[in-house]
């Protein structure tokens, strides 16, 4: 795999940007345009977390949607059928996802590349075959009524458009903290060495597996808070969420906005998400202008937007 | 005793490369393994580190038998190994790709919080490997961008950045500048105190400078093993070697 952008004081000061941005469209917006930030901010946490095992470990996944969708059902089946509160439903969520990902992961990190994305595809399909015709899971139909969580004791409303919008940039800021320390950390730096030469990293003595395993199951867990996040935006599930699409949607934004850099995966979220919305009102065939780009940032700009900002910002001398 | 060789037999195929081949290193200890190209050497080494399994025999390290080890196993009990081609983490820099090394040294390669380059005690003990491999000027240069006689030295550093009790060097001066050469002969000399070594060098010169005691190879077959004054005045080596 070609080599990934590693940038922490440029990761930084994009991530303050975007926060910045997102915050200022939350307080000045209106409700759609607060619907709207929570939306991009929930696809970020997404983007995050196919980048990490993308980026670090080598590992591109087209079944991480089931992630998305296990963290998703999860929250709807624990809060409606069990009655626990959604908020803690999502910890509970995030708990499961990473559990079946280790079991998983046990399995199949060691694939390679066509191999690891086959049966990611494969494991994905399944899984959303099976949310299709699961009566406990609704079906086709999916499950309504999802609350989301009560904060009362801390006199927050989350009810509100534009409190549950900060709410997700809590947890945006929280999971940028998480996946940054973690690329810097020691296990970060294997799964990066990993990628670039993973026979060496044998010959040092890594634990190659076992430190993909953790990556691929983090990655799981940050993928099933997102799913948690969105039930509780939308207050629906429907089997859609779980289809290989929305895995391959997340990989174009992690390729839009650069692999490798995290704050890249916010960047790419919030630009194609942004794209999708304004071209699909104004135009039927908005997504061959979608895949139109696509193709003009893989062949022209292969570090995407994060290496077009890192090269405007050597041009002026930063 | 470091490592211990009993019979072994390798074949690819119909393609017997290794045959009833018996090494002992003992602790501290230099040897070199010569012979002419398609000798078996690299598939010694091979086997010695885990990348292939042996089909019979025994490879015993520090008295116990490690057949069933693979590299990461033999790694982490002090196996360590440079490569006949560099096997560099191409995109990070020197002091990285030490720091990464000795993370393991340290057992922190876990560490899920604390940014590996601001743990100070790997740092130090990084900067220090560098210099001992006569890096110490090029601690930030992303090693893609070193000469071929440098990643050779960073090559080296890697394997031990990993504190290893055995060292296994494939041709460690290949493709060197006779400066350069002198240089890393001077360091393994340095290293030899440390470590058990052997090494894989086609330079005889090399060979002669640094090997306690030199086993000959030829078509999969040990033909000979003695000192390097044994060897030089072995008519048999000379004639199947060094083709005097």
């Amino acid at each position: 795999m070609r080599a990934v952008n590693y940038n922490p004081k440029l990761r930084f000061q994009i991530m303050i940007i975007l926060i910045l941005l997102s915050i200022i469209f939350n307080i000045f917006g209106g409700y759609f345009t607060r619907f709207f930030v929570a939306e991009i901010i929930i696809l970020s946490i997404f983007a995050i977390s196919l980048d990490f095992i993308a980026s670090r470990g080598g590992m591109v996944s087209l079944g991480h949607a089931m992630f998305l969708g296990i963290g998703a059902y999860a929250t709807a089946i624990l809060s409606i059928n069990y009655g626990i509160p959604p908020f803690y439903a999502t910890f509970f969520s995030i708990l499961i996802g990473l559990f079946i990902a280790l079991l998983i992961g046990y399995f199949i990190v060691l694939l390679d590349g066509i191999f690891f994305i086959m049966v990611t595809l494969a494991l994905g399909e399944m899984f959303h075959a099976w949310v299709f015709t699961s009566e406990l899971l609704g079906g086709s139909d999916g499950i309504t009524g999802i609350m989301r969580p009560d904060l009362s004791f801390l006199k927050i409303d989350l009810n509100t458009p534009i409190i549950f919008s900060f709410y997700t940039i809590f947890w945006l800021i929280i999971v940028y903290n998480l996946i940054s320390r973690i690329t810097d950390a020691p296990l970060g730096r294997n799964l990066d060495a990993i990628r670039q030469n993973s026979e060496r990293v044998s010959a040092i003595g890594g634990y190659k597996k076992t430190y993909k395993a953790i990556a691929f199951s983090i990655s799981a867990g940050i993928a099933s808070l997102a799913g948690s996040l969105y039930v509780q935006l939308n207050g629906f599930i429907s089997p859609e969420l779980t289809h290989w699409t929305v895995s391959g949607e997340g990989l174009i934004m992690i390729i839009v906005g650069g692999i490798g850099s995290i704050s890249g995966a916010i960047l790419g979220a919030s630009v194609v998400h942004i794209i999708q919305h304004e071209l699909s009102n104004i135009i039927n065939w908005w997504m061959l202008v979608i895949g139109f780009g696509f193709i003009l940032v893989v062949l022209f700009m292969k570090d995407g937007l994060w290496g077009l900002i890192e090269s405007i910002k050597k041009k002026l001398g930063y | 005793m470091a490592l211990k060789l009993t019979n072994l037999y390798k074949s690819f195929g119909s393609i017997r490369v290794l045959e009833d081949i018996n090494i002992i290193s003992n602790k501290k200890e230099c040897i070199a393994i010569i012979g002419p190209n398609g000798a078996g050497k690299s598939t010694l080494f091979k086997v010695i580190s885990g990348i292939v399994k042996q089909d019979i025999g025994n490879v015993e390290f520090n008295n116990k038998n490690i057949n069933e080890l693979n590299v990461e196993k033999r790694a982490r009990l002090g196996i360590s190994q440079s490569f006949q081609k560099n096997s560099l983490f191409l995109e990070m820099t020197v002091k990285e790709s030490l720091m990464l090394a000795c993370s393991h040294k340290y057992k922190t390669s876990f560490n899920l919080i604390k940014p590996l380059i601001k743990n100070n005690f790997i740092s130090d003990d990084a900067i220090m490997i560098a210099k001992d491999i006569g890096l110490e000027n090029y601690l930030d240069v992303q090693s893609e961008f070193l000469s071929y006689g440098l990643q050779r030295q960073l090559e080296l550093g890697i394997a031990i950045a990993c504190n290893p009790k055995l060292l296994l060097l494939d041709e460690p001066t290949a493709g060197m500048s006779p400066a350069e050469t002198k240089d890393i002969i001077t360091l393994i000399r340095k290293l030899s105190k440390d470590y058990s070594i052997i090494i894989v060098e086609h330079d005889m010169e090399v060979i002669y400078n640094l090997a306690d005691k030199i086993y000959v190879l030829d078509r999969g077959k040990l033909i000979f093993e003695g000192s390097p004054n044994a060897v030089k005045n072995s008519k048999l080596v000379q004639k199947v070697y060094l083709g005097i």
